[in-house]
């Protein structure tokens, strides 16, 4: 998952940024308004943290233009101010929630994964596929209800894939979505990951492989 | 409230007017009297020389050489009655006129030297009584003293001042009334400004208008001027201070985030403490500064349609609580208006509001209708209610906010102690379903 923070303060971009990584997250820190904009425009996220008070571009218009720009991202926005009337019109503005400073990390993790969770058409914290449950809260997998051991590179490829159900999810897409820009796109470390996978989620094999284009997790048998 | 100045104008005109009327009255009623006298007088003196001109002395007695010069002095009870008196009741001579009535002749009148006219009222009787009096010596041998004596009853004389005094009056009603409507005319049209002036800023209060209208007469328009700089002035710092405030909130809960962030990856013993001392200083951020942002009610300005702000604020908190799966129904009239500032009506609301949707478990109702010159919202929901505790903390509003606990007091408290700045009510019940009854009521 990637997530984009725009946040001008700079030790709160770091903390944000460092406990989106221990939770699994894959981010790109904005510092102003301008560059959040710039980064969401011109790379694909599954979220954003965005701050309201920002320098040369307040979070609210940032956020109108992303979806003027046809952006679709949930946006999670942060407001120092806390008053209904900044709430309100940041909803407005194309936001999904908000949540309000000083906060507590723990709640903007759940917050931040309810919001993708709820992108991707889930309703609880729990994907579930026939036999195979995957609990996004505790951030661990069952097969007919028993656990199955991943690595957490593993456990990235099976969530995003089970978020993005029914579609072609290209390779290049999973490298963006699950890891650092600095990684060697040209490995062949995602059929790798996805080899292993199928056989940990044996005897299900919901992952397919679409020939030259990538992989798609079909819940319809149809599709 | 103190006497308008369109009473006081009218009071004290009024006042003016009736002292003229009342010394002009005098003293034309005075010089009418006064003439009408000088007229009986006239009258009277005429008689007199035309008596004596028929008057003869024989023996003592007072005769006439002829009839008397004034018919009616024959007549019995003309009105008009002679006495020629010579100092003792025999010798002395009566018209007819007087023989038959007892004309009061004064017995002894005398006039006090010869040769001067004296004139008498007598205005005991009804009517009143005219005398006119000469003494003459009459002859020159014995040197006896006639007094003429000529009366008049008083009856057409009065007559003619009671019309003149009746005529006065009506006269003077008719000026007076005729005053008074042009007066309260006058006033009417001098006062328009100012009525005008009146209804403006009502209308400024209402928030129907912005500024006061030009053209305004010359002594008002520096007023008008004057009151459209405070209006302008107390907006913009309004503006100012809140701004000020929220910039604040930001600088102040920025840090508070990097703290408490930072504590969550400590381990040692002091951490609980710490933790605990950040939150108490969230709390007590949070709260002070939503009370003192809080703009409170305006001295112009500020009429927000209920409808909209509360569709507005369901609709985010639809967005932001959209995972749950909550149902919403909203019974919100478009025609109910709450008088304050936007931003503190959206945050009492919001506040309320966002209660109800964290807390129920899997509906919200909204409804308001008029109730006592006010509007009361209702907020139910279907959750497990709010705790007896905290609807006494929220109840009593001057609870320190680092008394009160994190989450669901926050919220409450800062809508109550709003509320409490409209001078309305929160109150917080049972819902038919189950959950939590919100009622706010705010003036409209």
């Amino acid at each position: 998952m990637r997530v984009l923070i725009v946040e001008d303060e700079a030790t709160l971009a770091d903390q944000l940024r460092d406990a989106l990584k221990g939770a699994g997250f894959v981010t790109d820190v904005a510092c102003d308004g301008e560059e959040g904009l710039y980064y969401g425009q011109e790379y694909e996220y599954d979220a954003a943290v965005v701050d309201l008070g920002l320098p040369k571009l307040d979070g609210m218009s940032l956020i109108r233009q992303l979806r003027e720009g046809g952006r679709a991202m949930p946006v999670l926005i942060l407001t120092a101010r806390g008053n209904w009337q900044d709430k309100v019109t940041g909803l407005e503005a194309g936001a999904d929630d908000y949540l309000t400073k000083p906060f507590q990390m723990e709640e903007l993790l759940a917050r931040l994964n309810a919001l993708i969770r709820r992108a991707a058409g889930y309703a609880s914290p729990l994907l579930e596929h026939g036999d195979l449950r995957l609990d996004t809260a505790k951030k661990e997998v069952r097969v007919e209800g028993k656990l199955v051991e991943l690595t957490a590179y593993e456990y990235k490829v099976l969530e995003y894939l089970m978020l993005n159900p029914n579609r072609v999810v290209s390779k290049t897409e999973l490298t963006d979505h699950l890891y650092e820009q600095d990684f060697d796109r040209d490995s062949n470390v995602i059929e790798v990951f996805v080899g292993r996978l199928r056989k940990k989620v044996t005897p299900l094999n919901p992952i397919r492989t679409v020939r030259g284009q990538g992989y798609r997790f079909v819940t319809e048998e149809s599709a | 409230m103190k006497t308008g100045i369109q009473t006081r104008l009218l009071f004290t005109t009024t006042l003016v007017l009736g002292t003229c009327l009342g010394v002009g009255g005098y003293i034309l009623d005075r010089s009418f009297q006064a003439s009408v006298l000088a007229g009986a007088q006239e009258q009277l003196r005429l008689v007199t020389y035309s008596l004596m001109g028929a008057v003869d002395v024989q023996d003592d007695s007072v005769m006439l050489r002829e009839e008397p010069p004034e018919p009616r002095l024959s007549q019995p009870e003309s009105g008009l009655y002679a006495q020629v008196w010579t100092g003792r009741e025999a010798g002395s001579w009566r018209s007819t006129s007087a023989l038959t009535t007892d004309v009061p002749f004064p017995r002894n009148v005398r006039a006090e030297a010869p040769g001067e006219f004296r004139f008498t009222q007598v205005n005991g009787t009804r009517p009143g009584t005219y005398y006119l009096s000469y003494a003459v010596m009459w002859g020159a041998e014995d040197g006896a003293v006639l007094t003429f004596t000529v009366a008049t009853a008083a009856t057409e004389f009065e007559a003619a001042m009671r019309g003149f005094r009746r005529n006065l009056s009506l006269g003077a009603v008719v000026v007076a009334v005729l005053f008074i409507a042009a007066q309260f005319a006058a006033l009417r049209w001098g006062l328009s400004p100012l009525r005008q002036m009146a209804e403006e800023v009502r209308e400024l209060e209402r928030g129907e208008r912005q500024r006061l209208s030009v053209g305004y007469p010359t002594e008002l328009a520096r007023l008008a001027q004057n009151l459209d700089a405070f209006v302008e002035h107390e907006a913009r710092s309004r503006t100012r201070y809140s701004n000020a405030l929220e910039n604040l909130a930001h600088s102040l809960k920025t840090p508070l985030a990097v703290i408490r962030n930072a504590l969550g990856d400590q381990q040692d013993g002091q951490r609980e403490l710490l933790t605990e001392q950040l939150q108490r200083m969230e709390s007590t951020v949070h709260h002070q500064l939503s009370r003192a942002s809080a703009r409170g009610p305006l001295v112009v300005g500020g009429v927000v349609p209920l409808q909209t702000l509360v569709t507005r604020l369901l609709r985010a908190l639809q967005t932001a609580y959209s995972d749950r799966g909550l149902s919403v129904d909203c019974d919100v009239s478009d025609e109910l208006k709450v008088r304050g500032d936007e931003r503190d009506l959206m945050e009492i609301l919001g506040n309320v509001l966002e209660n109800a949707f964290k807390y129920t478990s899997s509906w919200v109702g909204v409804s308001a209708q008029l109730r006592d010159h006010g509007v009361q919202m209702v907020v139910d929901d279907d959750g497990s209610g709010i705790p007896e505790a905290l609807r006494n903390e929220v109840r009593n509003r001057g609870t320190r906010a680092d008394e009160v606990q994190q989450g669901q007091g926050i919220g409450l408290s800062v809508a109550a102690e709003l509320v409490g700045l409209y001078q309305g009510t929160l109150d917080i019940g049972d819902s038919p379903r189950g959950g939590a009854r919100l009622t706010v009521w705010l003036r409209s």
